[in-house]
């Protein structure tokens, strides 16, 4: 028995025309919050408040980028790990080179007479 | 439009050929995007590790920036990615003119953030004597939104020769893989420029 034929679009059709405004919605939502972190940094607030609200706000722009921009919202989920392993991985790495050279013993030292000039390494 | 596309029969998140049900080509994409992460993360940590413990003498940062420019290029950026997206919504269902529309407006954003940034760096040359040999801060800066910018310029000669290759007639909604990883490479493009943009300009503000 065969199918009754429908006139109605299917979900996925569906689908594919509401992204065109989910798109237009999201472009509109970054750039509000691009706006939003030009005025953070000239607010009279504490650095580390400030600091926070600026990562949260990048944060932010930058999920929905990959979700929605990139797909990743309704790709499989393979797509998300593989993506995440390289942006753990260099977020992590990105922590932890900070971490060392932000020691007090990671500072450079200050300039003494006896240090030999930067010419010497040309002559040489 | 194809009776294909118009029907909505062909599913882009979803390729039966492959043992991850996913088309290669975007694996692939996905691949190289993580790798390129590690990429951009090593530039941005060395710009910070030195902006961290800046010798004596050096420029202040706020000093040299432009920050009306450089959000101008954010938005300018962020737009782009808007009309990239909605070149593969077009191409995934078919519609050649409009994909072609998209890809018009977004090679026109990239050029302009690409103009954006060669007059920031010749601003900071020629006015503000910062250069990529004679401070720390011209050497990491340079290297990492040059590096930046050179995906920028690389993204936009794709783009440019995938709309050409549109015109062959060669390009229909079954090869929509093709504009799509397009798109996942100039999106990868945008994210990095989020993060570079709070983290080298935005934080020397605070």
């Amino acid at each position: 028995m065969s199918a009754p034929a429908s006139t109605a679009p299917s979900p996925g059709h569906e689908l594919e025309q509401s992204k065109f405004w989910i798109y237009v919605q999201i472009a509109m939502l970054l750039a509000v919050i691009t706006g939003l972190e030009l005025v953070t940094v000239y607010l009279p607030f504490v650095r580390w408040l400030l600091f926070s609200v600026l990562v949260v706000l990048s944060t932010v722009k930058f999920m929905f980028v990959i979700f929605y921009f990139m797909h990743l919202r309704w790709d499989r989920v393979f797509c998300t790990i593989l993506f995440f392993i390289g942006l753990v991985l260099a977020s992590a790495t990105m922590w932890a080179l900070l971490k060392i050279f932000g020691a007090e013993a990671s500072k450079p030292l200050p300039m003494t007479f006896g240090d030999p000039p930067a010419m010497v390494f040309r002559i040489v | 439009m194809s009776s294909d596309a118009a029907a909505g029969t062909i599913d882009h998140h979803f390729d039966p050929t492959t043992t991850t049900g996913i088309p290669n080509k975007k694996v692939l994409m996905w691949a190289f995007l993580a790798s390129d992460c590690m990429f951009f993360g090593c530039l941005i940590s060395t710009h910070l590790i030195y902006r961290l413990h800046p010798p004596p003498g050096t420029l202040p940062a706020k000093e040299v920036f432009s920050i009306e420019l450089t959000s101008f290029s954010t938005f300018i950026l962020l737009m782009s990615s808007l009309m990239m997206a909605l070149a593969v919504n077009a191409i995934q269902k078919g519609n050649l003119k409009s994909m072609r529309w998209s890809l018009l407006t977004t090679i026109f954003f990239g050029c302009i953030f690409l103009g954006c940034q060669v007059y920031e760096f010749r601003n900071f040359v020629y006015e503000k004597h910062l250069t990529i040999t004679n401070s720390i801060l011209g050497s990491t800066f340079f290297t990492l939104t040059g590096t930046h910018g050179l995906h920028v310029l690389v993204g936009v000669i794709w783009l440019s020769g995938m709309l050409a290759y549109s015109f062959t007639g060669r390009l229909t909604e079954k090869q929509a893989i093709d504009v799509e990883s397009m798109g996942l490479y100039w999106h990868f493009v945008d994210i990095v420029w989020i993060v570079i943009f709070t983290a080298v300009y935005l934080l020397e503000y605070i």
